[in-house]
């Protein structure tokens, strides 16, 4: 079977999930044979393109030194973000970014997976088959629509939403302000969720249909055949079956979520501040970056490379994290 | 064969079935309901699913429409407009060209070297390519700002170019990279290993069964995902947000300061004056529609290339 | 195909009397069943008394609709859009489409092992075998562990596999999964056991051993089986119904009889043809 390629923004981790499991034409080369210029070439090539993605890493680090090296572990404590002048120090506390883009990434995740899984379900199992191609199509195509895109949605149509409407809904309910607290311009943390979540969610629907579809359909008529009902064959039948491509899916959008910038930039509030109630703004790593970035000069700009710093270990190690995870299931799938 | 024991024994036969009936009759209304509710339930999530998704497709066409069907959105220069002037927007000329600019650049830096990796990483086996393929995987999920700051230390700083179209063709091609360099893997394994053992039977050296035979093979994949890592670059604003600097007029020397459509619709979005902010959805719509149409193309040549295949 | 005719198949077999099958107690009846999808019949004229506890085949060309009119015994037709299954088509005495059996439970009567083997690939042995209980509700360990003993016994199964039952399904041999399947089906305690082309899948050994166990599982269940291979309806059935596609394109039954009968000395002439092999 011709692997396709799956048409969505970096959605390319179904085909490297099945990389690993070693399939493709992979011919042997007589190991005899000689090396010629096309293998220097292709051997070059590639080491060179291995040292610029070394090279991304060690510079950012390297750019970031000076800022750890001036602040320490107040960088992971702090919540002061201050530039020193003349005599006063400068102060860079990252932890407001750091909880934050926890707090987006794994509230946007997990709205995502849920309901994408529903969809997904609906989409595979529930929807008429002339719906279901047009469908299937057009959750692939949103999921290469830019994030941007999202952003300024969430903040041209949402925000002021919730700032008219939802806010003063949710300060309004008893307890309100408590829980949510109450509504500023409109963009908040709640919103930021919201947008990542939306953003997410045709990339995870894109690949759990796919997973989903790809279940043998002789697994479900088994099932059904003994009893069950409909959704005990789904869960218990056919979820569990594709559960491998489902990790990986969940994995992509958690990737995304941690990573996305622009549209929480814009949505986020970028207040430095946390806030576990939603309503209220904050920030994430990618954002503040990007918002300040442009004016930044001096150690300043240290500064943000060392959030960049943070915010590469908190992606890689999610990244290995989900490969190892589904690394896991695969060799649990295997063990036959 | 027949094992003795297949004679079924009378009490307990009945005992198993009994039960079972007694117990399917008792928990057939739970499960059938929880059944139903399950599908409800689907069905919620995907309406919840569509609204937004649908509500953001009719903003951009009832917002934008009105931009990208003017001529002047192509033709004119973005203005600034004033207090005194608060609609003098112009139009997005110099932002449309620049994403073109930049993303041919960065088209021009990445594909060859990404897709002589790609290659490499389908044909070797050793260890070496094991590694860079490991790093190929991890650097394609990494948040994309990450490659603006690189950009920014080696075209800005390093290299004293300055904000410039070259630094956002830099930061795009690093983003590119790694998934062209998949992409042509994936096409290049792709290839059945017969075509390959068939040059080598002919005695042809295995550098020309792969330059002649397999990778003509791969091509139709190797484009498709260049397609899809295009439409992808075209749309990513924080890696170049940080390098470009911006500008209000047309630069054509590739080390000037540039205008993007994403920046410029990051940029516009907050601004004080509602008519600029507007003009954002247009330049939106203009953008999805690019990475429509890409991502279709995409569909079709790969769909056509199976076909032929067949 | 032989040209010498029906003999060959029914070689020593014609000198028995043939009982007919039909003189004992029946099973389901099958009363002028048509099943059209989008209003396109599939297969129409079907009517026939499946016997209790025998073997019943359904055999013709592709294209006949033998498969397409066994699915629509245990209403597996339901999930498919479009399909509309008309007649009567009764289990004992209720109708199964208008009798107001539910869905569910009809399927644990009137069971079902398909063409390809397909345990599930996330459980194991005992997993799968009792799946159709768990299914249905069943919690008591006792009385899943009994059924699993019995139906993989049932299924000439249990003394390969007693001592690994934790193993993943998979890790059997094609003809061991679809033993396995076997067993899951008859572990719900089917009254009829419908058999979809079980051995087509299987290498000559397994098929032989699932052709000799379905003699043993009579016993327990009433079986009815599509299969495209005569030899093997003519070795394991009592009762074979032929069917063939018409010229509107839809399948039609031309005739049900004792195999030996139909073997032998079959009523209708297209019938011989089949068995002689001029088409088909």
């Amino acid at each position: 079977m011709e692997p396709e390629i799956l048409h969505t923004s970096g959605g390319l981790l179904f085909e490297e999930v099945s990389l690993e499991g070693g399939e493709g034409g992979r011919t042997e080369r007589p190991s005899s044979s000689p090396r010629g210029p096309y293998e220097y070439v292709l051997m070059g090539v590639s080491v060179l393109f291995a040292i610029i993605c070394i090279g991304f890493v060690v510079t950012i680090i390297l750019e970031a030194v000076p800022a750890f090296k001036q602040q320490g572990s107040y960088l992971f404590t702090g919540t002061t973000w201050q530039q020193g002048g003349g005599s006063t120090p400068s102060q860079y506390g990252g932890l407001s970014m750091i909880v934050g883009t926890f707090q987006v990434a794994v509230v946007a995740m997990v709205a995502a997976v849920v309901i994408g899984m529903g969809t997904a379900l609906s989409i595979v199992f529930f929807l008429p088959l002339r719906l279901r191609n047009l469908v299937a199509t057009l959750v692939e195509l949103l999921a290469a629509v830019p994030s941007v895109v999202y952003g300024i949605f969430g903040y041209l149509v949402l925000a002021p939403w919730v700032l008219t409407t939802l806010g003063p809904f949710l300060s309004g309910l008893p307890g309100g302000t408590a829980i949510f607290g109450s509504v500023q311009t409109g963009t908040s943390m709640l919103l930021a969720s919201v947008v990542v979540a939306v953003m997410v969610l045709p990339t995870f629907v894109a690949i759990a249909r796919e997973v989903l579809s790809a279940v043998p359909h002789e697994l479900s008529e088994a099932s059904l055949s003994l009893g069950a009902t409909q959704w005990q064959t789904l869960s218990r039948t056919v979820i569990p079956t594709a559960r491998i491509g489902l990790f990986g899916a969940a994995a992509l959008a958690l990737g995304r979520a941690i990573g996305e910038t622009v549209a929480v930039a814009l949505v986020a509030g970028q207040v430095n501040q946390i806030s576990w109630k939603s309503l209220e703004p904050g920030t994430t790593l990618a954002s503040w970056i990007a918002n300040n970035f442009g004016e930044a000069t001096g150690d300043q700009v240290n500064a943000l490379f060392a959030l960049g710093v943070i915010l590469m270990a908190i992606s890689l190690a999610t990244s290995l994290f989900s490969r190892w995870l589904v690394a896991r299931q695969r060799r649990a799938a295997a063990v036959v | 064969m027949t094992d003795l024991q297949t004679e079924p024994r009378e009490a307990e036969l009945h005992s198993v079935r009994a039960h079972l009936r007694e117990r399917s009759a008792a928990t057939r209304a739970r499960r059938q309901l929880t059944s139903k509710v399950m599908v409800v339930l689907c069905w919620i999530a995907i309406l919840c699913a569509a609204v937004p998704l649908l509500m953001l497709l009719f903003e951009l066409i009832d917002k934008g429409w009105p931009y990208v069907s003017s001529w002047a959105f192509y033709s004119q220069l973005p203005q600034q407009p004033s207090i005194t002037q608060p609609n003098n927007v112009g139009g997005a000329s110099n932002a449309i060209l620049g994403t073109v600019a930049v993303v041919a650049y960065a088209v021009v830096m990445a594909v060859p070297v990404g897709v002589v990796v790609g290659v490499f990483l389908a044909e070797s086996d050793s260890k070496a390519a094991n590694v860079i393929r490991v790093i190929t995987q991890t650097m394609v999920g990494a948040p994309s700002i990450l490659m603006g700051l690189f950009a920014f230390y080696i075209i800005v700083k390093q290299l004293n170019l300055g904000y410039s179209a070259l630094a956002g063709a830099f930061a795009l091609a690093v983003l590119m990279l790694p998934v062209l360099a998949t992409a042509t893997e994936i096409a290049v394994r792709g290839v059945p290993p017969t075509y390959r053992e068939a040059g080598l039977a002919l005695g042809a050296k295995p550098s020309t069964t792969s330059l002649r035979i397999v990778l003509p093979a791969a091509v139709s994949g190797i484009v498709t995902g260049s397609i899809l890592a295009i439409s992808r670059a075209v749309g990513e604003t924080a890696p170049v947000l940080l390098v470009i600097g911006g500008a209000y007029s047309m630069n054509w020397r590739p080390t000037d300061p540039v205008s993007m459509i994403p920046v410029q619709i990051y940029q516009d979005a907050s601004s004080a004056y509602p008519a600029q902010q507007n003009q954002v959805w247009g330049l939106a719509l203009l953008l999805v529609a690019v990475v429509f149409v890409l991502s279709l193309f995409a569909r079709i040549w790969a769909g056509r290339k199976q076909k032929e295949r067949r | 195909m032989s040209t010498e005719p029906t003999l060959s198949i029914a070689a020593g077999l014609e000198d028995q009397e043939i009982e007919d099958p039909r003189l004992g107690p029946t099973a389901m009846s099958l009363k002028d069943v048509a099943v059209a999808f989008n209003g396109r019949t599939a297969v129409r004229d079907v009517t026939f008394d499946v016997p209790a506890n025998k073997v019943t085949a359904l055999i013709g060309p592709s294209g006949s609709g033998k498969t397409t009119l066994l699915r629509s015994l245990n209403r597996l037709h339901d999930l498919t859009k479009g399909a509309k299954v008309t007649g009567e088509i009764t289990l004992g005495d209720v109708d199964i489409y208008r009798g107001g059996i539910p869905t569910t439970e009809l399927r644990s009567r009137i069971g079902m092992v398909f063409q390809r083997p397909n345990p599930f690939p996330t459980m194991t042995i005992y997993e799968n075998v009792v799946s159709g209980l768990r299914f249905n509700g069943v919690k008591k360990k006792a009385i899943l562990d009994e059924a699993a003993e019995q139906s993989l016994r049932a299924a000439a199964l249990w003394d390969e596999v007693h001592d690994r039952l934790k193993a993943h399904g998979s890790s059997l041999s094609g003809g061991q999964q679809q033993r396995l399947c076997i067993a899951r089906a008859l572990a719900v305690e089917p009254e009829v056991l419908l058999m979809d082309e079980p051995t087509s899948a299987l290498d000559p050994i397994s098929t032989q051993a699932i052709e000799a166990l379905m003699v043993d599982l009579k016993k327990r269940v009433t079986i009815i089986i599509v299969t495209h291979n005569m030899q093997q309806a003519a070795r394991t059935s009592d009762l074979t119904a032929f069917l063939l596609m018409a010229e509107d394109r839809a399948g039609v039954q031309i005739e049900v009889n004792p195999t030996l009968k139909l073997f032998s000395n079959p009523d209708d002439q297209r019938t011989l043809d089949y068995i002689q092999g001029r088409f088909g």
